[in-house]
């Protein structure tokens, strides 16, 4: 196993408990997804494993050695992030914030090689190498936020709402380039409120609610789960455009709506608003 | 005369630019005024006297290294000391700045206590040396102040714009979680921080103990490179540079001058505040505030 992380409680202050006994695990060459909604606790998540939260309980472990919860730390075991709204440094070029990603690293022509397969990966980015940072548009954010990440050669690398704030053409492609990253041999943990791409690219993935996981199984399957398909791939939608619809007075079958338990799912609605 | 003024302004503005760059590089990144940074000055010119004067003597350009030396360290601790656990709680940069006036007025009562309000002279070194170009006369100490400070400003440039860990702080004055998130020790980070800004002190102090002379309070004058920072922006390296600069011209212009008579050098410090005052009315960020432009 490549990524363990076992029974992680995580609080803000006394009363917030964030993670409650949060237990998963990701192994080499896998994508793996954890889905859920606004508040559910993914970033959370994302933040400890990389160390800048501690867990009042919990391990984390990096192939059966426990990493501790210290941001250079992790890094330094293979763990890379890359945070929600990217966090690029606006300021600086784009080849300083890629040669930041490689701080830890001493093989200067491990790190060129590096930049040369992130500049095959999104070859926008070798023609804006001095440009600063904040001039790019989001998605050429995006890509050079995963870029950075890519640039510690990391085992594992974390994607925390790759997707947020970019066009549908974009998401793609910045799913296709996951896709990509992982192929070539680097394993992935993506958490996601696009539910469908993040299902999709996924061989497994996990429903975080509340804090707590209460689903996983393989992505196609998952894909198909009722509660899933409501509560996060939209599938509610429908049914409240044919309430809609018998409201005003035209005729409406539920044949295919979904169980009760979907209109109950908490956060139904935040999705079919994304 | 008049160009004979401009040198000495820019000499003195030169020293307070190397001072405000101190305050600027470390309010860039954690965001607090660091007042003991005055007593770290202060320290700097003691050691330069210790080694120079009191218990031995290092002739000027050794003792000069010492204190920077001496300064920066004093600095690191100075941080590791009162900063760094509230810093690591992520304490609002309030309570850093008030723990840094602790630190500051201590370190000069400690001064006080122990080696005693006495003013010390370091050697004249330059001081009594004099270059003339035509009717100009230019203390060699003035040129050298300014070349140095100058040089050694170019120096932090490099090392903020080449290096690793320069970029690193350059990043940290942006977001200095995520510099942590992409393996950056924030201790060691904030520790190279605070040995340079110490370092750049320690020579300030050294060319003001030469320049005036080495006593407790005379981190005091360092107050002025802090408006130098305001005025160019604080947490900008080329405003500390152009607040120091300015704030030493305006300064060495009404020594000079006189209103109906009486000369307006009293009034000089009246007037270095005053337009803090004015300028934080009118254009709080400076020159080249964060909100301006980017910071460093």
């Amino acid at each position: 196993m490549l990524l363990s992380v076992e029974g992680l409680n995580v609080f803000y202050g006394e009363a917030i408990h964030a993670l409650r006994d949060v237990s998963f695990s990701v192994e080499e060459g896998e994508i793996v997804s954890i889905i859920g909604a606004n508040g559910a606790g993914k970033s959370t998540l994302m933040w400890t494993l990389v160390g800048l939260l501690k867990p009042k309980s919990g391990r984390i472990l990096m192939r059966e050695k426990p990493v501790r919860p210290i941001p250079h730390l992790s890094v330094a075991a293979g763990i890379s992030l890359v945070p929600e709204r990217r966090r690029l440094f606006p300021h600086l070029t784009v080849r300083e914030n890629l040669l930041l990603g490689a701080y830890l690293r001493k093989d200067r022509k491990g790190v060129e090689e590096d930049a040369e397969r992130v500049y095959q990966l999104f070859p926008i980015l070798k023609e804006r190498l001095s440009q600063y940072a904040g001039t790019l548009s989001g998605g050429q954010q995006q890509m050079l936020a995963i870029g950075r990440a890519l640039m510690s050669r990391p085992k594992v690398l974390l994607l925390d709402e790759p997707s947020l704030g970019l066009a549908p053409v974009l998401v793609d492609q910045v799913f296709r380039a996951i896709q990509d990253i992982a192929a070539s041999g680097t394993t992935i943990l993506l958490v996601e409120q696009n539910a469908l791409e993040a299902l999709q690219i996924a061989h497994r993935a996990y429903v975080l609610e509340v804090g707590r996981i209460v689903l996983e199984g393989k992505g196609k399957e998952l894909l198909n789960n009722p509660i899933v398909r409501a509560a996060y791939l939209g599938v509610a939608q429908h049914t409240e455009i044919l309430l809609e619809r018998t409201n005003h007075g035209e005729s409406a079958t539920f044949e295919d709506s979904p169980p009760t338990t979907a209109t109950t799912a908490p956060d139904s609605k935040m999705f079919i608003m994304e | 005369m008049f160009i004979q003024t401009i040198i000495t302004g820019l000499s003195i503005g030169s020293v307070y630019a190397l001072m405000a760059v101190g305050y600027s590089l470390v309010f860039s990144v954690l965001n607090f005024s660091n007042f003991a940074h005055g007593a770290i000055i202060t320290l700097g010119a003691y050691i330069a006297w210790a080694v120079m004067v009191h218990y031995l003597q290092v002739p000027f350009f050794p003792a000069l290294l010492l204190s920077m030396g001496g300064a920066g360290i004093l600095a690191f601790l100075n941080e590791r000391i009162a900063y760094s656990t509230l810093r690591r709680r992520r304490a609002p940069s309030l309570y850093l700045m008030i723990s840094a006036m602790g630190v500051a007025i201590s370190l000069q009562n400690l001064l006080y206590a122990t080696i005693g309000a006495k003013l010390y002279a370091l050697p004249p070194v330059f001081a009594m040396d004099v270059v003339h170009i035509g009717d100009l006369t230019i203390s060699k100490m003035d040129i050298f102040a300014f070349v140095f400070s100058a040089l050694t400003i170019a120096v932090l440039h490099l090392i903020l714009i080449r290096t690793k860990v320069g970029v690193a702080i350059r990043a940290a004055a942006h977001d200095m979680e995520m510099v942590s998130v992409l393996g950056v020790n924030l201790d060691v980070l904030v520790g190279v921080l605070f040995f340079l800004a110490g370092s750049l002190g320690g020579m300030a102090g050294v060319f003001m103990g030469v320049k005036y002379m080495v006593y407790p309070s005379m981190g005091w004058i360092t107050n002025k490179a802090y408006i130098g920072a305001v005025i160019g922006g604080l947490g900008s390296l080329p405003g500390a540079i152009v607040g120091g600069l300015l704030l030493g011209l305006l300064e060495a212009l009404v020594s000079v001058s006189s209103l109906g008579g009486t000369s307006l050098s009293t009034y000089r410090d009246v007037f270095s505040f005053g337009i803090l005052v004015i300028l934080l009315i009118f254009k709080p960020t400076g020159f080249f505030g964060r909100h301006v432009e980017d910071k460093l």
